[in-house]
């Protein structure tokens, strides 16, 4: 009895040594911070191929895809966090390697939305692509493309004499042919 | 097993084969015979009904209804099954509700979502969804969801004026004096959550009590048919947030099942582990919650704060706390992070720390056991008439735990008991939260040392061994798997179809359902103080009540 009193003392005089600060300000500073932590999303336009998976997983719809006057990506993914469930399945849909173009690690503590219909509507992460990335990827596009098509010619070209010649060739063998049998006759 | 089966075999069928160790699985001709065969099963034992479930196949024209019966005392279960005309007239059955009053609301369900109409139960009625679905019987697969949805403003407000009239007609016409009246306990209340209790009383002696259930339903069993095989875990995690991980191994056992697809063992082993944080984060609200119900909040800080310890583990695994999308079919959804059994390890101690002076300040404290000792006592038979789950059983003394009769995951390599209590009061019911708590944090360590014997003999990769590779498409099958939820069993029941590529149907069955319905017999008689102390003794969640 007198053994458990003064167990049970010693148990509450430890605890007023222990740390008195109770709360953390959780809007400035993390309670705990796991490196998988699941928040706001980071979309990388120029890994992103456009190939719309993320969009078609997403349980809720969250996600829309921008147009993008480019070829490849034609469009990228916008995502709004208001809808958003953070559930991580367009991460793991993400057919890029090594790195996925886009990725739910690291929320911030600015990832909240005023309580208003009009902040939880401009809740979105959006991506701006600059103007003249776009430029330039249109630039390459067209290099691209010129070489493909003066690749492409000059395959047709090959491909044509090639195909010239053997004609030449069979014809030559079928008069020959034609030669050995008027003289076989 | 054979007794039951020569039962069966007595009525015209199209197969009786075993399923799963512990099933019989039927498909019966006619439905006529389905109250006889319930007399019979009921004579060799099985006494419960877990479940009523309907599927609609539109393309054959047919509902099939499938009845889920429990033989709680000698774990054997039976599935039956008929078919029914699609077509609302003739689409009835008999209801099994006098012989086994567990079905009751379960068939108020099936008739509200699929418009089965149950014979002979004793107050059939629209249930648990909101009233602008009434009579059109959402989950058919002919309803137009989109269409409804459009005039979801109008329906809101239909709903509100409906109600306000009668409100003024009540005003005018119901008697002034006397001292009876009506109470409604929420769904504000502090302690109710989001559930109705309509209380009649005299003074405040409790009458009559009516739960008026359905104000969180999602109707997610129909939300996972909209869904991929993967992304319907998004639905299924949200039946509850207290116990996160069971109900995503649950569908994902189901899943697998049909697929035909084994795990690893390492996967496993991370289901019983994530399971069992679960059920600590779910234990810790629940037992905290008792008091809270009660007034004291205190202990509700206390249980609080070692829950966040848990889940800083499932957000170490997974980056989110609640909701953590971490189990899905082909094993758990991510490697296992360095230093993760630490963390875990470090939760357990924190518990096992605060262990003493909850059983000082709060389990053993001596008001609170004035309060709740032989308070709503639930007999055996009850919960075997009931069908009372998981720790509401088991502070009865009914020795039931699905971890232990129907292995899933990793547990056939746990050692474990049942843990019960005696006397099947408010208190027991308290107490065995409590002593599940310690269970689960043997079995965790239990867990976290073969994982670290596996990985030390390179027999476990945790970086590569957490998922196996499912098929894009599903073959067509059908499942049934249970798990011992945080707070009983929950069955689901999976039906796919050739090449599937999302669930045909899924039913959720979940035990608060079951809790909830016995509020009314275990309140009568009681005062308006008993309330928020047996309420919250059930432990009951709106998530998985509504669904
Ligand atoms: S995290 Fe989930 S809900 Fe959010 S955008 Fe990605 S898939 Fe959609
Ligand atoms: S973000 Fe990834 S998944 Fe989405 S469109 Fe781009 S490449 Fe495809």
């Amino acid at each position: 009895m007198l053994l458990d009193i003064a167990k049970k003392m010693i148990r509450v005089t430890k605890s007023i040594a222990e740390d008195r600060i109770a709360t953390i300000d959780a809007s400035k500073e993390f309670v705990h911070h796991s490196d998988m932590f699941r928040g706001k999303h980071e979309i990388d336009y120029e890994t992103c191929t456009g190939c719309d998976a993320c969009n078609k997983i997403c349980p809720v719809d969250a996600i829309v895809m921008k147009p993008l006057p480019l070829k490849k990506p034609n469009k990228i993914p916008e995502v709004n966090l208001a809808i958003c469930i953070f559930c991580g399945l367009c991460e793991d849909v993400c057919p890029t390697k090594p790195e996925k173009a886009i990725k739910l690690s690291g929320g911030d503590f600015d990832m909240r939305a005023g309580g208003d219909h009009e902040a939880q509507d401009n809740f979105w992460v959006k991506v701006e692509v600059p103007e003249d990335w776009i430029e330039q990827r249109k630039e390459e596009e067209r290099k691209k493309a010129e070489a493909a098509a003066k690749k492409k010619a000059e395959m047709a070209a090959k491909k044509k004499a090639e195909a010239e010649k053997k004609a030449k060739e069979e014809a030559e063998a079928k008069k020959e042919a034609e030669a050995k049998e008027a003289n076989n006759g | 097993m054979e007794a039951i089966k020569n039962v069966l075999g007595k009525y015209e069928n199209e197969y009786i084969e075993d399923y799963k160790p512990t099933w019989v699985k039927a498909k019966f001709k006619n439905p006529k015979d389905l109250l006889n065969i319930v007399k019979d099963l009921k004579e060799v034992g099985v006494e419960t009904c877990s479940t009523v479930s309907p599927t609609d196949f539109i393309d054959e024209n047919k509902i099939e209804v499938n009845y889920f019966l429990e033989d709680l005392i000698n774990k054997k279960n039976v599935w039956l099954k008929f078919d029914l005309p699609r077509e609302l007239e003739e689409c009835k059955i008999d209801s099994i509700t006098p012989l086994m009053p567990s079905a009751d609301w379960h068939e108020l369900e099936a008739y509200s979502t699929y418009g089965v109409k149950f014979e002979g139960h004793p107050n059939l009625r629209y249930f648990l969804i909101s009233a602008d679905y009434f009579g059109k019987f959402p989950f058919r697969k002919d309803f137009d969801w989109k269409k409804h949805e459009e005039s979801l403003i109008q329906n809101i407000d239909d709903i509100t004026s409906e109600w306000l009239d009668e409100y003024e007609e009540n005003k005018k016409t119901l008697p002034k004096d006397g001292s009876e009246t009506v109470l409604h306990w929420g769904p504000t209340h502090p302690a109710s959550g989001p559930i109705r209790l309509v209380v009649g009383v005299d003074g405040e002696n409790i009458k009559w009590v009516d739960p008026d259930i359905g104000y969180v339903w999602r109707a997610l069993e129909h939300l996972v048919e909209r869904k991929d095989f993967v992304g319907a875990i998004t639905s299924v995690e949200r039946i509850c947030f207290m116990d996160n991980p069971n109900p995503m191994i649950c569908y994902s056992e189901a899943v697998e099942e049909i697929a035909g697809k084994e795990i690893t063992r390492f996967a496993k082993l991370m289901r019983v582990l994530l399971g069992e944080i679960g059920r600590c984060a779910s234990h810790l609200i629940s037992m905290g919650g008792f008091f809270g119900n009660a007034g004291l909040h205190t202990f509700v800080m206390w249980t609080m704060d070692i829950r966040e310890y848990f889940l800083d583990v499932l957000e170490d695994y997974s980056g989110a706390r609640i909701a953590t999308a971490s189990v899905e079919p082909g094993g758990v959804r991510y490697p296992m992070p360095d230093n993760w059994l630490e963390t875990l390890e470090k939760a357990i101690k924190k518990y096992e720390d605060t262990v003493p002076d909850m059983l000082d300040i709060f389990i053993n404290n001596p008001l609170m056991k004035t309060r709740a000792i032989n308070t709503a006592k639930i007999s055996r038979e009850d919960v075997i008439t009931n069908y009372m789950a998981g720790p509401i059983a088991r502070a009865s003394g009914v020795k039931l735990d699905v971890r232990i009769d129907e292995p899933y995951a990793g547990y056939d390599e746990i050692e474990m008991d049942y843990v019960t209590c005696e006397n099947g009061d408010v208190y027991d019911r308290l107490y065995i939260f409590f002593k599940e708590l310690n269970q689960s944090m043997d079995i965790m360590k239990q867990a976290i040392a073969k994982i670290k014997e596996g990985i030390e003999k390179g027999e476990m990769n945790p970086k590569k061994d957490h998922l196996v590779r499912m098929p894009r498409r599903m073959p067509a099958g059908e499942a049934v798997t249970r798990v011992e939820w945080a707070r009983g069993e929950m069955l689901m029941h999976l039906v796919t179809g050739e090449k599937a590529t999302s669930p045909y149907r899924l039913k959720l069955k979940a035990p608060s359902v079951n809790h909830t319905m016995v509020l009314d017999s275990l309140l009568r008689g009681k005062t308006l103080s008993d309330i928020p102390l047996i309420y919250g003794s059930m432990h009951i969640c709106q998530g998985d009540l509504d669904r």
